[in-house]
């Protein structure tokens, strides 16, 4: 049985960590039928998994602009032409408000925000003869709260609705442009705080469904989006469990789960 | 293997072959679902159900004892629920100031108490999770004026929804809103038969052409199938029109 992707070319930014979203998301275009592209700053890792799926590496550093059009242009040079492209890249910084510092704000900026900008920009004269789809790994705490993570929340809010404006702005040209919203989710990004007894039973009560979210869940939402059957554009998909309905846990609630697990132990 | 199988889907609202239910039936059938189809008139949902080997349902959405038997003729014919979908709607447009008590309660009774009752009685059908659709509507974010009393009812009905999923999470149930835009359709043959309205219209597509009822039944598929990690959202299949507006009558002209 043919994949849903069969003979799509896609770009994923943000695959060169082992195991995270992006490759994850790689791993799964793959298997539907797509050529990929991977592309990130770890050159190494980069050729892994594109040995793995069978793809091409591209290295790219997300807050140049020179490096992010060097990175479309060669991954559609390679692959063919390009169809489909996501951005996973991100910069999960945690620190409080009132301490958050200049380089800490600029350096955010440069890859949550500039980056998919400059991204956009490059894509859509790449992909402007064809139509394509382009997805954009937004966070649920562009819309829900959570704490320390005031830089992050903005930026990735920010990039939400620069979304809607170039999905309606190139509509025309047969592009799609659209993001997801995962909520906290087992990744490479999160094992460290996640390896503390009590911190995701905390987490896990926002969640209506009961458990939260995989790399795997944003892949299957990821090809969802991607495929031509998906009429959306201009739209944030929330693919968290229903994360959005209800809350983070606030620092309080972490730590009192945390020293809960203590004395259960 | 297909996307639903072994799946079993009741869709409400499927009595025209050019339904956005009847296109749902044929793409879940395609994908290998079990399916009871139902619409207020017996005969005519049952002429759709035939060629798919559907079984066909007489069921008025406003009538509780219609939505309980829906549900236990897909349990008792095929072993159990896991999907079911409302497409049922009517069409009522006046401005405000000349829209009477009656209109209001016909429109709040089909698509806000109608979709209360049919979460409530498919959710408690479902013993082993599931996934619940609703059909909304573009007028909930874009105001359509003229359109008060649908889009009011559509709208209420989007907040029952969220509540639902949010509390019928943790038997493993999502549900969530379909909302097309102005979709070529068996319900709107009299507005594409105005050609300045669908030119109006188009004009207000950032892709260019209407939705068809193809896109809404992938999309359906979508949010039916296990690997949608989404519960309680509202997902516009408009061709972008959610991004901007809906022409003014005087522009029809």
């Amino acid at each position: 049985m043919a994949g849903r992707l069969e003979g799509r070319k896609a770009l994923v930014v943000g695959a060169a960590g082992a195991d995270n979203m992006g490759q994850v998301i790689a791993r799964r275009f793959a298997a539907e039928g797509a050529k990929v592209a991977v592309a990130g700053r770890n050159r190494a890792a980069l050729d892994a998994i594109a040995g793995e799926i069978g793809g091409v590496a591209v290295e790219c550093d997300f807050s140049e602009r020179a490096s992010i059009f060097a990175m479309v242009d060669a991954a559609k040079t390679s692959l063919g032409g390009l169809d489909i492209a996501v951005n996973a890249t991100g910069w999960g910084l945690l620190k409080p408000f009132l301490e958050t510092t200049q380089e800490e704000i600029d350096k955010i900026y440069a890859l949550q925000l500039r980056g998919p900008f400059q991204f956009l920009q490059a894509l859509i004269p790449a992909m402007e003869e064809k139509g394509g789809s382009i997805i954009q790994i937004s966070s649920a705490t562009a819309t829900i709260l959570f704490h320390d993570h005031d830089a992050y929340m903005a930026t990735k809010a920010g990039t939400d609705h620069l979304v809607r404006s170039v999905a309606n702005q190139f509509g025309d040209k047969g592009i799609r442009v659209n993001s997801i919203s995962p909520g906290v989710t087992e990744t490479p990004m999160t094992a460290d705080a996640a390896a503390v007894p009590g911190v995701m039973d905390a987490f896990v009560k926002g969640y209506p469904l009961g458990r939260y979210g995989t790399s795997e869940d944003i892949a299957a939402g990821c090809v969802w989006l991607a495929s031509d059957e998906c009429f959306m554009t201009g739209q944030n998909l929330q693919v968290n469990g229903g994360l959005t309905l209800r809350a983070n846990p606030s620092k309080a609630d972490i730590e009192a789960s945390v020293v809960a697990a203590m004395v259960a132990a | 293997m297909a996307r639903l199988d072994g799946k079993v889907a009741i869709i409400l609202g499927a009595s025209d072959p050019r339904s956005m239910g009847a296109a749902t039936a044929r793409r879940f059938a395609a994908e290998g679902a079990k399916l009871v189809l139902a619409a207020r008139r017996k005969d005519a949902v049952a002429d759709v159900a035939g060629p798919l080997g559907a079984t066909a349902v007489a069921c008025d959405i406003t009538n509780e004892d219609d939505l309980i038997a829906l549900a236990k003729a897909a349990v008792d014919t095929y072993g159990k629920l896991d999907i079911a979908i409302n497409y049922a709607g009517i069409e009522g447009g006046a401005p405000v100031i000349e829209t009477t008590a009656e209109m209001l309660r016909q429109q709040a009774d089909v698509h806000f108490v109608g979709t209360g009752l049919f979460i409530k009685q498919m959710a408690l059908a479902m013993k082993d999770g599931g996934s619940i659709i609703t059909a909304s509507s573009l007028t909930v974010l874009v105001q359509a004026p003229g359109q008060g009393a649908y889009a009011g009812s559509k709208g209420g009905a989007d907040v029952l929804v969220r509540v639902a999923a949010n509390e019928l999470g943790e038997r493993g149930i999502r549900v969530n809103i379909l909302a097309p835009g102005f979709t070529k359709s068996a319900m709107t043959d009299a507005y594409f038969a105005m050609e300045p309205v669908t030119r109006a219209f188009l004009k207000e597509m950032p892709l260019g052409r209407f939705p068809t009822v193809e896109d809404i039944a992938h999309c359906a598929l979508w949010l039916a199938s296990d690997e949608a990690f989404v519960t309680g959202q509202r997902i516009d299949v408009t061709a972008g029109q959610a991004l901007r507006r809906t022409p003014r009558a005087d522009e029809f002209a």
